[in-house]
């Protein structure tokens, strides 16, 4: 029981110190998968109710979840970046990070970020991927 | 395409001058009686998925037959992995390795495969879901509980009213608006093509083009109420020229009844009052809230799909309506004398 | 030694006493984890059992065709039942109800954070859910599927039997929600210290991001339920088409809770079998961060995949295509856990046991569910199998591999733990071949009669199209699937009257709940351990030892109360020692009294549904009054190892401030809800607000939002007055605040009112009054707890040091605050916008 200073919070230094802010960071791209789904469907559903008609062009929508897309995907690269810095705090990536300390804690929830990141980022693409197909509002 | 019920008819002539043999009339307890015996030896397969008719149903059959083979692989090497890492022996993996197990299995394979079948599935979704066709005919389904009202909008502006039976022209491209005054349906030919829900306050649309003749059934595939089960209907796909001369014939008027006993059913029709809810073209029947039965007789089943055309099963469902189709919005009329009822099935049942 | 030894035996003395199971009747007022937790789970299993008698009637009905045992209403009957009791009776309670009972020994903790809003839950689920399935025995069970489409509940059954769905089943989700904040803050407040948020047990993982979903999932229903529920009493026309309303709407909001729903349902069962698979490989589990993942993902995919169930609506193709590709993408973090499931036991030694055996059965039966999963999330497959019986197969392919087959494997493996004797081998086996065999030949046929063509939730078929014989089967493998319930259940009671106790930690787990000793006392925890592994059992060598003698934190129990342990959210670093309350009959009546309210109103007796609403408010208040936010005799205590820790924490140190925001949260995603309903109604007709309906204005609702804006700040200030000392300010400007929130909802009111904005008219008035409605409910009980907190501070309860409850009112009022802002921008500003 020698760390357990370190237990109790009080030795941490400054830059792992535990807030909420990064137990959300792990949320935050699947966030901003969320938002742009959500933007994509409803851009969609409103285009085709109000703008363009039942079997208007989807162009204009189309654009747009291409510009929803971009700017997504780009949002979530930067996640992924800032939890492989975390994942590799300390110059080496040790997974599993299962010890009990606050270096670990601080990788692990990097890496959860990169992952969740590298996922989000997949199904977004996945999501975008009709825009490329669909034509009109049939 | 005869009429199904005819061979039965004359086969139960025997028991009864009118084609009903009374014992049986009120008694029947169950929901439904089979359909007619002539359909039956073509049944298997008239309702199913994997026997396509139409150009729809057919690209939905090869996306199913390459699913169901991608999908054994994929199950045998899942559990087959999974049956090897029981019996292997331990510490003779690395962990290391395993990471490129569940990076591989788990996450990248699947990531390309599913890519792979959504881009199909996307690119097949217009022959599947085709755009509606410029002019040309169209039919309107309306989905009421349990029935189909059924009404051909021709090209040259008529409108033919039907029932429980939809016919369509052999490989061309039919354009059908589906919509219901009350529940919410689904319409479904699973030979021809996938579902289209009819719900209240909506025109949905679809369109259907058979590839051979045959004649199919189709089904209520949204859950209904009490009768759901019991909304069914016939869809016939034939030649042209078939089609157009069946046409024609719904689009004429009823012909006056055949015999004194008919003409005793219509006079019975009409004055029981069934021509409050019920038109038949050329007589003062004019209602609108039941089916149409201008030509019922011509018909592959009734019911909507539940009993043989013929004038037993007119029989039966005028005296026991509401055992035959539970909660259903057609009074029942079990205490007419059985003659009358007799009189009006053979009246109908000639209504070709 | 001998004093070591004295010492020892006089904390568990004290122990035992603060932590004593009540005697006789008086039992039934417990209110510990380790009793609410077993009940909840038995009578989620028996309603479990219920639902499968009725799956049997069916399957008995359809064994031949044209078939007449079950009258067509019946079956209709009992297939909505079967659907509503498996999926809100059974599967989302018994793993609340598994999570309650083991949950606070697997981190350790002696109790959930608020024990008696457990036992509240579950006696309100007893009565929910007694009172929707005893409905069958009247034959007024609700017949409108499980999912309740309008327009034919709305305007073609007008028996109790949809009032009964609605308000039993609205009834049961609060209990869903009240257990899911108290899981949330039970995993994010009270693990040991040590327990880092990287070391916590892949079970809590998964539990809290279930929790987290029906958080967000269930609200948007119990809106639904909300709007159906003023439909169908007083004639809001939010579903039918002549008045503007859409049936499509329901569709949307039930699905958004919906499809969830499948998960939420799904990674519980999972993270038995994450909690199973180390133990018998004998090695942690490998990619621990990545079931982290696959979990918190598979949470947020699943909520884009609702319209995957509307694919037959009629939506533009665009729309199935973004669905489709959600419902694609959550196949890939499925298929992570089950690798790394896989890769465990190869890299482990796999130990034979029956818990395995269920989870390999369960493998084999869910990876076919998952495979027909990706079928049918390919919009063209789907519009054939969509409704028919391939879909029937496809999601108890999913729900007996996902679910029920890892529970019979969790009953096992658990069954030490609760009943501390061990459940028999041998028939664990037949059982299991007998569920295995029984459910693939009962569900694996229904592949094919659906592909031929057969739809769902008929009550009848006729012969000849290739059904009859795949039917006959599917009812035989039913029959032998009921066989291996029976054999179990046999094993069940057959071992708890005869069985011998098992040993300590019979599997030779690592996680802490298999750390006490075999029975274990009613304290739950001796003393709470410092965790410095995922698998503390297995790494650290002495904590047996340790534990027993007490030589952790929190061995005794000097003031005879009930402790335990709140710690950091991130590093669990200890913050607080926690009393928690103990065995109770206000949460009972408190429980009967909101139970009424949901049951006479089912029947329309409104002024008895109000009297039994006062008597439920009452004994809440009551309850609160009495049993939270206690001064403590001192400020502080000495919980072992050297800590000192204070007895009393508010804001967002405490455990009820977290509830608070977690429960206001979802109380916004029911908001969303409605909001969504205002702007969907907008999207899908030309002219919304209709042509000549007059608005309720924006003059009355823009006076509401200044009035109720200010009755927040003064809220706020009455807080911070509080903590400063200043009680006259205090006294000052909370009444204030109420009288100003009275004068806002009447303003609010006021608009709609005076403009004469009948709801029955059309769907935009419903819709304007039923957010005016909504805001002004909140507002009342915002002035409810603005009461609360003066009378608290008038006679000394809250005072500026011990101001939790100030604290988490003047939290509520942020989450009422924008309600009002957000209602009033809607009402009145987008109509202007428009």
């Amino acid at each position: 029981m020698e760390d357990r200073a370190d237990i109790f919070g009080r030795r941490t230094p400054r830059r792992l110190r535990a807030d909420l802010g990064s137990l959300f960071l792990i949320a935050a791209a699947p966030t901003i998968w969320a938002a742009h789904f959500l933007l994509c469907y409803v851009t969609a559903a409103i285009w085709c109710a109000r703008i363009a008609g039942r079997d208007g062009s989807l162009d204009g929508a189309r654009l747009l979840v291409a510009a929803y897309t971009a700017a997504a995907l780009a949002g979530i690269a930067v996640i992924a970046r800032s939890g492989w810095r975390r994942h590799t705090y300390g110059g080496q990536a040790t997974v599993p990070h299962a010890r009990a300390t606050a270096e670990d804690r601080y990788r692990f929830l990097g890496f959860a970020t990169l992952l969740l990141a590298t996922l989000s980022f997949v199904a977004t693409l996945l999501v975008a991927m009709p825009a490329l197909f669909v034509e009109t509002c049939r | 395409m005869g009429k199904g019920g005819r061979t039965r008819r004359e086969r139960s002539g025997a028991n009864s001058a009118l084609g009903i043999r009374p014992g049986r009339r009120r008694i029947r307890p169950g929901p439904a009686l089979p359909v007619p015996a002539l359909l039956l030896s073509g049944c298997q397969g008239r309702q199913s998925v994997l026997d396509p008719a139409g150009r729809s149903a057919e690209a939905i059959a090869d996306l199913w037959w390459v699913l169901l083979a991608g999908a054994a692989v994929v199950w045998l090497a899942v559990i087959g992995l999974a049956v090897y890492a029981v019996f292997a022996r331990p510490n003779s993996h690395d962990l290391g390795k395993t990471r490129i197990l569940i990076i591989g299995g788990g996450a990248v394979v699947p990531s390309v495969v599913l890519a792979a079948l959504l881009v199909w599935s996307l690119h097949i979704l217009p022959v599947v879901h085709p755009p509606v066709p410029e002019g040309g005919m169209k039919v309107r389904v309306s989905g009421e509980r349990w029935w189909w009202r059924v009404t051909y909008l021709t090209e040259d502006g008529r409108e033919i009213p039907l029932a429980n039976e939809v016919r369509l022209p052999v490989g061309r491209a039919t354009a059908f608006d589906l919509v219901s005054p009350d529940v919410i349906h689904s319409f479904w030919i699973p030979s021809l093509a996938g579902k289209v829900d009819m719900i209240p306050g909506r025109v949905n649309r679809m369109v259907l083009e058979p590839t051979r003749e045959g004649v199919f059934r189709g089904a209520c595939a949204e859950y209904c109420g009490t009768s759901h089960a019991l909304m069914n209907f016939e869809a016939v796909s034939m030649a042209p020229a078939d089609f157009a001369a069946w046409l024609e014939r719904q689009a004429a008027p009823a012909e006056p009844p055949e015999g004194p006993v008919e003409a005793r059913g219509l006079e019975l029709f009409l004055g029981y009052g069934c021509g409050a809810c019920h038109t038949i073209r050329g007589t003062d029947a004019t209602g609108g809230l039941g089916p149409d039965l201008t030509h019922v007789g011509s018909r592959l089943s009734l019911g909507a799909g539940i009993l043989p055309n013929d004038p037993e099963a007119f029989a039966n469902w005028l005296a026991a309506t509401h055992v035959i189709k539970p909660d259903v919005n057609m009074p029942h009329f079990g205490m007419l004398p059985e003659a009358e009822i007799e009189a009006i099935a053979l009246y109908l049942d000639g209504l070709t | 030694m001998s004093t070591d030894e004295e010492i020892r035996r006089g904390q568990e003395e004290r122990l035992a006493a603060a932590w004593a199971t009540p005697k006789g009747w008086r039992y039934w007022s417990a209110v510990n984890n380790s009793e609410v937790g077993l009940w909840y789970t038995i009578v989620a299993f028996v309603f479990f059992l219920f639902a499968g008698v009725l799956a049997l009637m069916m399957r008995a009905q359809l064994a031949v065709p044209d078939n007449d045992l079950l009258s067509a209403d019946l079956y209709n009957q009992v297939f909505t039942l079967h659907g509503s009791v498996m999926m809100f009776l059974f599967g989302v309670p018994i793993f609340e109800a598994f999570s309650i009972l083991i949950m606070p020994q697997m981190l350790a903790a002696r109790d959930l954070p608020f024990p008696r809003l457990s036992a509240y839950g579950f006696w309100s689920f007893l009565i929910g859910g007694t009172f929707v399935c005893g409905s069958i025995f009247f034959g007024a069970a609700p017949k409108g599927g499980w999912f309740m489409y309008p327009p034919l509940t709305t305007e073609y059954q007008d028996d109790i039997g949809v009032d009964v769905w609605l308000l039993g089943l609205s009834f049961i989700e609060l209990a869903s929600i009240a257990a899911a904040v108290e899981l949330i803050v039970g995993i994010l407040k009270c693990r040991p210290p040590g327990m880092r948020i990287n070391m916590m047990p892949l079970y809590a993982w998964y539990i809290l991001v279930v929790a987290a979903m029906i958080l967000f999932a269930f609200p948007p229903l119990i809106a639904g339920d909300l709007l159906f529920e003023m439909e169908r009493a007083f004639d809001w026309p939010f579903f039918d088409v002549e008045r503007g309303g859409d049936p499509l709407l329901w569709q949307h909001l039930f699905w958004i809770f919906g499809h969830p729903e499948v998960y939420i349902i799904f990674l519980p069962a999972i993270a038995l079998v994450a909690t199973m698979v180390p133990t018998f490989a004998r090695r942690p589990l490998v990619g621990y961060s990545w079931i982290v993942l696959a979990a918190v993902g598979t949470g947020f995919i699943s909520f884009g995949l609702w319209v995957h169930h509307m694919y037959t609506t009629g939506l533009p193709a665009i729309s199935l295509g973004f669905f489709s590709g959600a419902s694609v993408a959550v196949a890939i973090p499925t298929g992570v856990q089950i690798f790394c499931f896989i890769a465990t036991v190869l890299v482990g030694r796999a130990v034979a046991s029956v818990p395995m055996l269920f989870v390999s059965g369960a493998l084999a039966v869910f990876v076919m569910g998952g495979l027909t999963g990706v079928m049918v999330a390919l919009a063209p497959f789907d519009f054939q199998v969509h409704d028919s019986y391939f879909i029937v197969a496809h999601l108890h392919y999913v729900l007996v591999g996902g679910v029920v087959l890892p529970v019979l494997g969790g009953i096992h493996y658990f069954f030490p733990f609760v009943a501390s004797k061990k459940l028999s081998d041998s028939l664990g086996r037949v059982s299991f071949w007998l569920v295995f065999a029984g459910f693939n030949l009962a569900f694996f046929p229904m592949h094919i009669s659906g592909l031929r063509g057969m739809p769902r939730r008929v009550f009848t078929y006729p012969e000849g199209y290739g059904w009859d014989v795949l039917n006959l089967l599917s009812s035989i493998g039913a029959l032998i699937l009921a066989a291996g319930f029976l054999v179990f259940l046999v094993d069940i009671v057959k071992t708890v009257a005869f069985g011998s106790i098992s040993e300590r930690n019979p599997w030779q787990a690592g996680t802490m709940e298999w750390l006490p000793t075999i029975p274990n006392p009613a304290w739950g925890v001796r003393t709470v351990p410092l965790v410095e592994s995922r698998y503390p059992l297995w790494d650290q060598k002495d904590i047996v030892a340790t534990y027993d003698r007490g030589g952790f934190f929190l061995p005794d129990a000097e003031e005879g109360k009930r402790e335990t342990l709140v710690t950091g959210t991130i590093d669990a670093e200890p913050l607080q020692c926690l009393r928690v309350p103990g065995p109770t009959w206000l949460t009972h009546v408190a429980a009967a009294g909101t139970g009424g309210v949901f049951i006479f109103s089912t029947f329309h007796w409104w002024w008895m549904a109000i009297a039994s609403g006062l008597v439920g408010l009452g004994f809440v208040l009551a309850w609160l009054w009495t049993g939270t936010a206690t001064i403590p005799e001192k400020p502080e205590k000495d919980v072992g190892l050297g800590v000192t820790l204070p007895l009393y924490a508010s804001g967002p140190k405490s455990v009820g401030w977290w509830a608070m925001f977690i429960t206001m949260l979802g109380d916004m995603a029911a908001f969303s809800g409605l909001v969504f309903g205002y702007y969907f109604f907008w999207t899908i007709h030309e002219n919304f607000p209709p042509e000549g309906t007059v608005g309720p204005g924006w003059r009355w609702p823009v006076l509401a939002l200044a009035l109720l804006l200010a009755a927040w700040a003064l809220t706020l200030a009455a807080r911070i007055l509080n903590g400063r000392g200043h009680r006259t300010g205090f006294f000052v400007a909370l009444p204030l605040a109420m009288a100003l929130a009275v004068a806002g909802a009447l303003a609010l009111a006021a608009g709609p009112w005076f403009t004469g904005l009948d709801p029955t008219v059309n769907s935009y008035a419903a819709t304007v009054w039923v957010l005016v409605v909504w805001t002004n409910f909140h507002l009342a009980a915002g002035l409810l707890m603005q009461g609360y907190c003066i009378a608290r501070a008038a006679v000394g309860k809250l005072t500026p040091t011990y101001d939790i409850d100030i604290h988490n009112v003047a939290l509520y009022w942020h989450f009422a605050a924008v309600t009002a802002v957000v209602t009033v921008a809607t009402i009145a500003g987008f109509p202007l916008v428009d």
